[in-house]
């Protein structure tokens, strides 16, 4: 019988261990040893060349734009996306009906592809879209929203916040839903009411929230490339440039598939680093406040 | 008071229904770029009138031009997408069993290996992926999409998580009426978790349907390229087709939303388990 379990449970969990022999184990060696050679991809031959590829990465100034990239998409999207999330958490949370109406209403931008949704936009802010005709005919602002390196950026980060607001709004609607009414009422017996209810009772209660969300957000900015792959392809000067559009472009345009996975590697070490630096600050900063 | 209060959720409705307009406004715009003139698209808002020409040119090939696949792209993305999920359903529920309901030894192991690449970073091994896929012959073919697509990890985990809140006299007693762990599967535990199912479906499903990257990389004959890849890859060539470029949009937005819409009654109820 236990015999038997046992070979049924392997039986049942093999798909799995197949899988990860093929599409993981395999690729994930075959990685850590193409990262040291300069392999181009199509031609039989190639070298080991040590650090090189690392070295080289270190110095280009196309990795370099993708690194710092990286953290102005985080600088502009967490921020807002925060902001959003919680603010639609708040009406649905305060709304007496229809809850889940608008729940979903809020989640449907999250469905759409990130092509459709960047033809969209790129439709939107084109040069005689009615916005651009609105602002120069009425205003004198002619804006080139996607030639600017500081427009465009912001352009990917609103689309990117548009998509995933209403996600992020279920975790804090989730948090807002578990606060005991008891927690609110011992506050306003204490005399705690209006925005001081917002700073002493919701946020320090919806912390977990705050959490799950800002690291879900930090980690989401490494992984970017649907949206300036359509929309800018990289630029203007590199101002859009991911991590994702630098490896796809050494290793399948330029066919450098040793040095592009040398960048992919180095690529998950910053994000690791990064992810633990952010989980590390949020939980010293929620520790200082008595949050957890 | 009763007056005050009932101004304010007056005020919350008005504010809803605005943020819920501001979140549907792409889909209104691209619904409407696809209708309009080809004349005005992207230069009104409000078309003057409406017209299917983009449509009729989408599905003719937009012949005119260049001939361009964009139903039998639409099939292709039905086709890749609906057996990987199939897949990743499957796999999901038959591991996602193995480790909550059938105690082996290694069992704990296998968990922890899923915990720990579920956190790895894949980007590592697209481009041995890439080699892997071409190594095995499946360059341009329809598996290439599906079958590195075939198991999904957090599908997995949120099986495992949800089949061990079901109790296990349950499955001893079906064992004792002499079930097998497929019958116990299929009789048993995936009637009962409906409503998981619904979203992981969904979520597997939308995923896969909007990939961009993998698909891009390991197909380039035309017949055999997803809908999503075909609308990226022609954006440049059809910057003067704005029409159809909005008609194929909105065709390869449809799918999800009629999906989601008529699942959408158990989606609160799903989300709550997925959320914890």
């Amino acid at each position: 019988m236990n015999k038997h379990a046992a070979k049924m449970g392997w039986l049942l969990a093999s798909p799995y261990l197949i899988y990860s022999a093929i599409f993981f184990l395999i690729p994930l060696f075959w990685a850590l040893f193409l990262a040291f050679t300069n392999w181009n991809l199509i031609s039989p031959e190639y070298e080991t060349v040590g650090m090189q590829n690392f070295l080289d990465a270190f110095f280009s100034p196309s990795v370099r734009a993708a690194f710092w990239v990286t953290y102005k998409f985080m600088l502009m999207f967490v921020p807002i996306v925060i902001a959003g999330s919680l603010f639609l958490a708040l009406i649905i949370h305060h709304l007496p009906r229809w809850k889940g109406l608008f729940a979903v209403g809020y989640f449907l931008p999250y469905l759409a592809s990130g092509v459709a949704s960047s033809i969209v936009v790129k439709g939107v802010i084109s040069y005689n879209s009615p916005l651009n005709q609105f602002l120069r005919n009425a205003l004198g602002w002619d804006v080139d929203w996607l030639g600017s390196p500081i427009l465009a950026p912001l352009v990917i980060a609103l689309m990117m916040a548009w998509k995933f607001v209403g996600y992020y709004a279920l975790l804090f609607l989730a948090g807002l839903e578990s606060i005991p009414k008891e927690v609110y009422e011992a506050a306003e017996i204490d005399g705690v009411v209006g925005w001081k209810r917002v700073w002493y009772v919701t946020i320090p209660m919806l912390y977990p929230s705050f959490y799950t969300v800002t690291i879900l957000a930090v980690g989401l900015m490494f992984g970017i490339f649907t949206e300036p792959y359509v929309l800018t392809g990289g630029g203007p000067e590199y101002a859009t440039h991911t991590w994702q559009l630098e490896i796809y472009n050494q290793a399948f345009e330029k066919l450098n598939a040793g040095y592009g996975t040398a960048v992919a590697i180095i690529n998950s070490i910053v994000t690791f680093a990064s992810i633990f630096v952010f989980r590390k600050v949020l939980e010293k900063w929620g520790g200082k406040h008595g949050w957890e | 008071m009763v007056g005050s209060k009932r101004w304010k959720v007056g005020l919350l409705y008005v504010l809803a229904f605005a943020v819920l307009f501001v979140m549907v406004f792409p889909y209104l715009y691209m619904v409407l770029g696809s209708l309009s003139p080809w004349n005005e698209v992207d230069r009104k808002l409000i078309p003057s009138s409406l017209t299917l020409r983009s449509y009729e040119w989408l599905f003719q090939g937009g012949e005119d031009v260049v001939p361009r696949p964009w139903l039998r792209a639409f099939f292709n993305s039905v086709l890749v997408t609906s057996a990987s999920t199939l897949l990743m359903l499957v796999t999901a529920v038959m591991v996602g069993y193995a480790l909550s309901k059938v105690p082996f030894k290694g069992r704990q192991w296998v968990n922890n290996a899923i915990l720990f690449q579920m956190f790895y970073p894949s980007i590592i091994l697209l481009i041995p992926l890439f080699l892997i896929v071409r190594y095995f012959g499946w360059y341009n073919t329809y598996w290439a999409m599906i079958l590195p697509k075939a198991v999904n990890l957090w599908a997995i985990f949120m099986y495992t998580n949800f089949f061990r809140s079901i109790p296990d006299e349950l499955i001893e007693a079906a064992k004792m009426d002499g079930a097998g762990h497929f019958t116990i599967i299929r009789r048993i535990v995936w009637p009962m978790s409906r409503s998981i199912t619904t979203i992981i479906f969904l979520f597997l499903f939308m995923e896969r349907w909007v990939e961009l990257l993998w698909d891009m990389l390991v197909v380039n004959n035309e017949k055999l390229l997803t809908l999503n890849v075909l609308l990226a890859q022609m954006f440049g060539p059809y910057g003067g087709y704005p029409g159809p470029m909005y008609a194929a949009s909105v065709l390869l937005t449809l799918p999800i939303l009629i999906l989601f819409l008529l699942f959408s009654k158990n989606f609160k109820e799903g989300m709550q388990f997925i959320l914890k």
